[in-house]
């Protein structure tokens, strides 16, 4: 990075945030702080749950996700539509008409207060500990590549998103959002145009597409019906339906989006711009990564991706191990990218090519295995270095300094949201009912203000102390699964079985999440099962629990 | 509290242009549909 890299990131990313401090300027009631006001429309929701949903995973790990696997991944979010059209219909008329604050709110007013705290208590562990890991992912692969300190690193970008988060509230995130997803699709286009134009004279669009499609990479769309198949079009339809229920449903930090300036209308026109917005975006972000993929099938890439573990592995005294894993890499890469230049994908060479790629892919195991011998193994997957590299090495200067705001800027969007709904539902569902309860309205938006600040230390703090958690990036995936069951369970009982009461499903979901838990610690299965057992588990205790223990208590 | 009975759109509720939320989210599953048989179409030509 250069001086022009520096000028264009720092400026981007301290615009947008004073842009929504001046925009927001001026005292507010809660109503106003915790759901914005009524300028805020449905393009701006719909950008704003684009924006949460879109953290730095998504930009960091996406075009490497393509690049190792091809783009089969887009799959995955083929369930969301219908759960963006089951939350527009079920959720989003209750929240709405019940004027809550926060989701959690409504279990207050359906079952009972313990129910209430219990859906939110689940809730502010699961997120507190996942905005720590939003922060510190992309932190960790900046600082390795960029040289900077990674604690520095952490406290500047969880630090400027805790200022502002905390002083506009719900209004000044969703502008922030708005912009700050604007500038993420400008700089992830210029990357897609560049990595085009940067292909071999020649080989125009349609036939790069053609070349990567021959090497396996361009397989949108799988109906198998194999279990083995990792990506499948009915695994996103049914898993990922059931993940973007609980997403959107029952997490504050997406129901706070949407419920922001208290129209019905624009909740629901929001809602259903992600409907038909966020797949193709997704499908354009792996494409990006499949044409990046391309690249280096013409431009020699690392053997190891994640440039300072490998140098960390030679310094410890694999150097030569190491090296002759290159020489081997440098001759199948040569050997390859002859053959695709001669005749991209023929049907005479692609057997030959599709082997070169295999052996390719088994030296990089290779010397993935000899950095773990030498323990310089990271917390990261490599494949979350390959869009990084390929900015860092290949875009010209300018356009790199805007691509690392996207990432600073993805990393600010997603955490101001999650920050700006632990401080509200800490706020409305815990210190206004339990410790405050009769105070003046400025009261709590200073006490929300305050808890939002709280909540931003523990973010950083959990941050800086993520380097003890092993696969990082999984992490966060892994604690959303075990804790979204749960809360979802409470909310279908609430809207769908009608005959079950407070007690039986409190306890319900707390035996449901005992029940995930012990799995969790015992069996080795997909985390993503762990929502549906979750759900499940609710919905099944709760109705045996009314039935024999609180029989008592059902309705006449 | 009857959840369920909460469910019912609001009085007076529609959505603009498309005239009632049902046919709005017909209109948005059917953009959906379009553009998986895009995807799919992207599948079968170049792979």
């Amino acid at each position: 990075m250069n001086q022009l890299d520096y000028v264009v990131l720092i400026a981007t990313i301290l615009a947008i945030p004073l842009y929504g401090l001046w925009r927001t300027r001026g005292r507010e009631t809660l109503g106003h702080y915790i759901k914005g006001d009524e300028s805020i429309r449905w393009a701006t929701i719909g950008l704003s749950v684009l924006a949460t949903q879109a953290g730095p995973i998504t930009f960091l790990s996406m075009p490497g996700q393509a690049y190792e696997s091809g783009i089969g991944f887009v799959q995955n979010y083929f369930g969301q539509p219908f759960a963006l059209i089951t939350v527009c219909a079920v959720f989003v008329p209750i929240f709405q008409r019940l004027k809550v604050y926060t989701a959690y709110e409504y279990l207050g007013q359906r079952f009972d207060q313990k129910t209430r705290l219990l859906g939110a208590f689940l809730f502010l562990i699961q997120r507190g500990l996942a905005a720590g890991i939003t922060i510190y992912a992309p932190a960790i692969i900046l600082s390795a590549l960029l040289g900077w300190r990674l604690n520095l690193t952490i406290w500047l970008a969880g630090g400027l998103v805790v200022a502002y988060t905390a002083f506009g509230g719900t209004k000044i995130v969703s502008i922030t959002q708005r912009y700050q997803i604007l500038i993420i699709f400008v700089g992830m286009a210029l990357a897609f145009i560049i990595a085009v134009h940067r292909l071999p004279a020649g080989l125009s669009f349609g036939r790069a597409l053609t070349v990567a499609g021959g090497m396996g990479k361009l397989q949108a769309v799988d109906f198998s019906l194999d279990p083995d198949r990792r990506y499948t079009f009915w695994s996103g339809i049914f898993g990922g339906f059931f993940l973007a229920l609980s997403y959107f449903g029952a997490d504050q930090s997406q129901v706070q989006r949407y419920l922001a300036g208290g129209s019905l209308t624009a909740s629901r026109f929001g809602l259903l711009f992600n409907a038909v917005v966020k797949v193709p975006m997704q499908f354009l972000i792996l494409l990006l990564g499949a044409m990046v993929f391309l690249f280096y099938q013409f431009e020699e890439p690392p053997i190891y991706f994640n440039r300072p573990a490998y140098d960390r592995a030679i310094a410890l005294g694999h150097g030569a191990e190491l090296n002759e894993l290159q020489a081997e890499f440098d001759d199948v890469f040569a050997r390859k990218r002859d053959l695709l230049s001669l005749s991209g994908v023929s049907s005479a060479s692609r057997q030959e090519i599709l082997q070169l790629d295999a052996k390719a892919r088994e030296l990089r195991d290779r010397a993935k295995a000899v950095l773990e011998r030498a323990g310089a193994s990271p917390k990261s997957k490599d494949s979350d270095y390959v869009f990084i590299t390929f900015v860092l090495q290949h875009l010209p200067h300018g356009v790199v300094g805007l691509l690392i705001a996207v990432i600073l800027c993805a990393t600010m969007s997603a955490t101001a949201a999650t920050l700006n709904a632990l401080g509200s539902t800490s706020a409305v569902d815990f210190y206004r009912p339990l410790i405050r309860p009769n105070a003046p309205d400025h009261h709590y938006v200073v006490a929300t203000e305050l808890l939002t600040i709280a909540w931003g230390l523990v973010a950083i703090g959990v941050a800086s102390y993520a380097s003890l958690v092993e696969n990082l990036i999984e992490t966060g995936n892994i604690l959303g699964s075990i804790f979204y069951g749960s809360i979802l369970g409470l909310f279908l009982v609430a809207f769908f079985l009608r005959s079950v009461r407070g007690s039986a499903v409190f306890f319900a979901a707390l035996l449901a999440q005992c029940l995930v838990l012990i799995l969790f610690w015992t069996l080795s299965i997909s985390y993503l099962w762990y929502n549906l057992i979750g759900c499940a588990a609710v919905l099944v205790f709760s109705l045996a629990l009314q039935r024999t223990i609180f029989a008592k208590s059902s309705p006449a | 509290m009857k959840g369920t009975d909460l469910q019912s759109e609001p009085d007076g509720d529609s959505a603009p242009l498309f005239g009632s939320w049902p046919k709005a989210y017909c209109v948005a599953l059917g953009i959906f549909a379009f553009e998986i048989v895009l995807f799919y179409a992207f599948t079968v030509v170049f792979s």
